[in-house]
């Protein structure tokens, strides 16, 4: 997993680097700014969740876990994990983001509630995708087709709602949006899981 | 009282039947020698008893008193040969994590005399990267035992053991009989008197 924090740490950080150099100069609308940093952020996070449990069907220590612990308990320990990655790079990208790319503005509280929400949903996502693509052999391919059209609808509330909060008004619609999807990914997400864990 | 059953078992991959129709009924005090060529379903046995595979056709089901047990894997150590440990973690904290999971005491003494019995004591503050396969296999038989699970399944548990390491396994199969159900796969005829039942699978 050391690798795997590492990767989307470079990951994200190349992304961030990427978009600053080519937005250099340039004033970009809110639209834009609202995807590049969205992208960035998915971009960084995909290289570690995606190994979360790849790595131990791999390494073969899936059968300890499915031995010891309750599935509900390793999705979200799982998930745990994942969201602290997710507020790493956070920690990282944002200040990065802002230094290259455009500085924040707009409806302070609107954004911290996109990155809970947004994140919540994304880690549950990924952990749920990454759980599903382990049992696979195939897994490179079908994990971007797992996730896309989860991934899909989420991404582009996200960014609607982040357009609205940089242009300095309170995203309400995506927000709830959000929450929805936030309360399906948990009322769901374990249940799904429980059922792919076990064979 | 303890009780394993397995009701018309039956494992296929693909088109390939691994074995079916088997029956088995094994009570408090047994254990099972499952032997049978490389292939004839041994570890899928044990697989299919632990829970980690889904049988084709038939089940398994884990009794105490007569009642199906929920979650069999909730009263289970398993022991496999290609059981993978967390190379990062020593013998000591993979004990600790596996008492809390199982919500098992977690006591530092108790979980030491226990690696102590297994000889890893002095050992068991080094990560697990460190030991060598023997070491591993006596961790994975630590972790199957801790908390004298009912029902102990084991494939292949032999493997990569020392003569010290033999007299511990079959201790530790005639202590497992005295309050539970053991079922052990190998392939080495020489272990044959540690069961006091034997499979046959393949034949």
């Amino acid at each position: 997993m050391r690798q795997g924090i590492v990767a989307s740490l470079l990951m994200g950080v190349a992304t961030v680097v990427g978009i600053g150099f080519a937005a250099l100069g340039q004033t970009l609308s809110a639209g834009l700014q609202a995807g590049l940093f969205w992208t960035a952020l998915l971009f960084g996070l995909f290289p570690a969740l995606a190994r979360g449990f790849i790595v131990e069907e791999e390494t073969g220590t899936a059968d300890l876990l499915r031995i010891g612990a309750r599935p509900a308990s390793i999705f979200w320990g799982k998930w745990l994990f994942h969201a602290t990655l997710y507020a790493l790079l956070s920690v990282v990208l944002v200040p990065l983001y802002a230094l290259l790319v455009a500085p924040p503005r707009g409806h302070a509280l609107g954004w911290l509630l996109l990155w809970l929400g947004g994140g919540f949903c994304l880690t549950s996502i990924l952990t749920l995708c990454g759980a599903l693509v382990a049992q696979t052999t195939v897994r490179g391919a079908l994990l971007a087709g797992l996730t896309f059209p989860l991934l899909l609808p989420l991404i582009l509330v996200l960014i609607a709602g982040t357009r609205q909060a940089l242009e300095g008004a309170l995203p309400a619609e995506p927000l709830q949006g959000i929450f929805g999807y936030a309360l399906a990914l948990s009322a769901g997400g374990a249940w799904v899981f429980e059922k792919v864990w076990q064979e | 009282m303890w009780a394993l059953e397995c009701r018309r078992l039956g494992k296929r991959f693909g088109e390939r039947w691994v074995f079916r129709g088997l029956e088995l009924s094994l009570q408090m005090g047994t254990v099972l020698l499952v032997r049978g060529a490389n292939g004839s379903g041994k570890s899928t046995l044990l697989r299919l008893m632990a829970g980690l595979l889904a049988p084709t056709e038939g089940t398994v089901v884990l009794r105490y008193q007569g009642t199906p047990v929920a979650d069999r894997k909730r009263y289970l150590g398993w022991c496999a040969v290609d059981g993978a440990l967390y190379r990062e973690l020593t013998g000591y904290e993979h004990l600790r994590w596996w008492a809390q999971v199982r919500n098992l005491p977690a006591e530092r003494d108790l979980l030491l005399t226990h690696l102590e019995r297994f000889e890893l004591g002095h050992r068991a503050h080094e990560r697990v990267r460190a030991y060598s396969a023997g070491m591993r296999q006596r961790l994975r038989l630590a972790l199957a035992t801790y908390g004298a699970p009912p029902l102990l399944l084991l494939d292949e548990p032999d493997a990569g053991l020392d003569s010290s390491g033999l007299r511990l396994l079959e201790r530790t199969l005639h202590e497992q009989a005295t309050y539970g159900i053991a079922c052990f796969a190998t392939n080495r005829a020489e272990f044959a008197r540690w069961g006091n039942l034997a499979l046959e699978l393949g034949s």
